[in-house]
């Protein structure tokens, strides 16, 4: 799916005294099969911009397309089956007995085969390595495995685009490392993931492409490298380190991701 | 513990003292402490690490009374948090991972004397100390702010000037930039260094590169405290790391890979590091 937004504005209660625009005209396509950081401080707008991508906002005004239709026109449901938003601690609205009754919820709400549905969420299950936790109480779990199965639940739908936001807040490094790793499998597989994050570090490692809010409006959108590069006081370390190293030794490049930036200072005479 | 007096008088050499502390959650077949035995002198910085669900938040939770250990005993400035949590309270002081819970006043002044309140402290010194603890976190001239207006880190700073104004001698660190994101991080980070001279800190925190200049760092899995060290020596050694689910951050991944140290804590101390080296070679 090639998902994009077109202009889009929004205004939280608009005409009150509290009116706050949170995007000011925001242009940004999530291409089919790719990882797109959204960084940015907080109140840039990430996680209101995330939230028109199925549609859980509308616009004030612009539009969002999805293969080149109003996604207004396409339902719902339809759309929010195909673009799943996993919310900041999303294990807060895990609920039922089992792992496995938790994930199957939605799924079983699209009113597939039980048989399709159980095949579905053992499947997730697995791909996300707590195959094993099926028939354990979601509560019991450490922190790491709620979350995990937590995006279970979204994952089962089969979704073609699928938003993450902050999917590492509060996590032990261990399991953020094990969640970048899925986000890579789950681009191997096809899906686009969106990885909203303010953990620059994380993003520099798993992006394809990145997009830096600011206020509201995208400050800038591109690879790695252009997005990082052209404002290295807000960069992942690696970039600030090797930009620090470029003023003093020109002539390492702009690596982004640790082992590139590692061959890169490696290669530097003397080091 | 040599002498197990020691803890158990005010103002003597040990804030916080644990012997043998054991917490079992109802219903829960494992415990989330087995015998914990710790100490943090007056005046050190200690780190906190280990895994989710290793037991951090638990000895928080028992350190400032808000759970009973099954087992064991807890000194706080010589005051046991189960019987006297109030008293405790005055003496230590937690500030939790998410500042949207824990602002409850109209505006930032108001939130800062909230703790005071209760103490019944009299008015003229309560204006002074509410005064003081929101100069310590830099936040003069948002006296009159809504908190709700401000961001996460500002939040999180008024959070820390509540508990400033209590004038605890031990601040409880749980997970406090976790919400934050890099700017709020640095703020909050930058007023725990200035602090560290005149508190006992100790620090919880998934992110070790914030304990880089930690007196020492504990670092507890499965309900155990699995060990007691420096953070030269615990960013060093890849195995206890590994055993204990930690990464080291960037900037010391990127140290040991070019045979540097890895306490080289900041991307400007490693860019020196690596031009001075570049200069020699």
């Amino acid at each position: 799916m090639r998902l994009e937004l077109r202009d889009v504005h929004h205004v939280y209660a608009r005409g009150t005294p509290f009116q706050v625009e949170a995007l000011r005209g925001v242009s940004l396509v999530v291409e089919q099969g790719e990882v797109l950081g959204i960084v940015g401080g907080t109140g840039s707008g990430k996680s209101t911009l995330v939230r028109h991508m199925n549609l859980l906002l509308a616009p004030t005004s612009g539009e969002v397309i999805v293969d080149g239709v109003d996604a207004t026109t396409l339902g719902k449901s339809g759309l929010r089956r195909r673009v799943g938003l996993v919310f900041q601690f999303p294990e807060a609205a895990l609920f039922a007995p089992t792992v496995e009754e938790d994930v199957a919820f939605a799924p079983r709400r699209l009113g597939l085969e039980e048989a399709e549905v159980r095949e579905r969420v053992s499947e997730t299950l697995r791909s996300l390595g707590v195959g094993d936790l099926a028939g354990r109480s979601p509560f019991a779990l450490s922190g790491g495995e709620k979350r995990r199965v937590a995006i279970a639940g979204v994952l089962a739908m089969g979704p073609e685009v699928l938003v993450l936001d902050e999917p590492t807040a509060g996590l032990d490094p261990a399991s953020r490392e094990e969640l970048l790793d899925l986000i890579r499998n789950l681009r191997e597989a096809g899906v686009s993931v969106v990885l909203v994050s303010h953990d620059l570090d994380e993003v520099a490692e798993v992006a394809d492409r990145v997009c830096a809010l600011h206020e509201g409006r995208v400050r800038a959108v591109g690879t790695p490298a252009e997005v990082f590069y052209s404002d290295p006081a807000q960069a992942p370390a690696t970039v600030r380190v090797a930009s620090l190293v470029n003023e003093s030794r020109p002539g390492i490049g702009e690596p982004v991701r640790l082992d590139e930036t590692l061959g890169a200072l490696r290669a530097l005479p003397g080091v | 513990m040599d002498n197990p007096g020691i803890g158990t008088r005010p103002g003597g050499s040990l804030a916080v003292c644990c012997e043998r502390v054991s917490f079992s959650y109802p219903g829960s077949e494992r415990p989330a402490l087995s015998g914990i035995s710790l100490e943090l002198r007056r005046g050190e910085y200690v780190g906190v690490v280990g895994p989710n669900g290793g037991g951090k938040s638990t000895l928080v939770r028992l350190l400032n009374g808000l759970l009973r250990p099954d087992s064991g005993r807890i000194r706080v400035s010589g005051h046991d948090p189960a019987t006297e949590p109030f008293e405790v309270r005055r003496h230590l002081g937690v500030l939790f991972q998410n500042p949207e819970n824990g602002l409850v006043a109209p505006f930032v002044e108001d939130d800062v004397a909230f703790g005071l309140e209760n103490l019944g402290v009299p008015r003229e010194e309560m204006r002074e100390r509410v005064a003081g603890a929101i100069r310590a976190v830099g936040l003069e001239g948002y006296e009159r702010r809504e908190p709700h207006t401000l961001s996460g880190g500002e939040k999180q700073r008024v959070a820390l000037a509540g508990l400033l104004a209590v004038e605890p001698e031990i601040l409880v660190l749980d997970e406090p930039t976790s919400m934050l994101d890099a700017a709020g991080r640095g703020e909050i980070l930058g007023r725990l260094e200035a602090l560290r001279a005149q508190k006992t800190i100790l620090h919880v925190t998934h992110h070790l590169e914030e304990l880089i200049h930690a007196d020492r760092i504990l670092v507890f899995n499965g309900g155990e405290l699995v060990a007691n060290e420096s953070p030269e020596r615990l960013f060093s050694d890849a195995g206890l790391l590994r055993e204990n689910r930690l990464v080291l951050p960037v900037v010391p991944r990127l140290a040991l890979g070019l045979g540097l140290p890895a306490t080289l804590g900041t991307p400007e101390d490693l860019a020196e590091a690596i031009l001075a080296g570049a200069r020699a070679g």
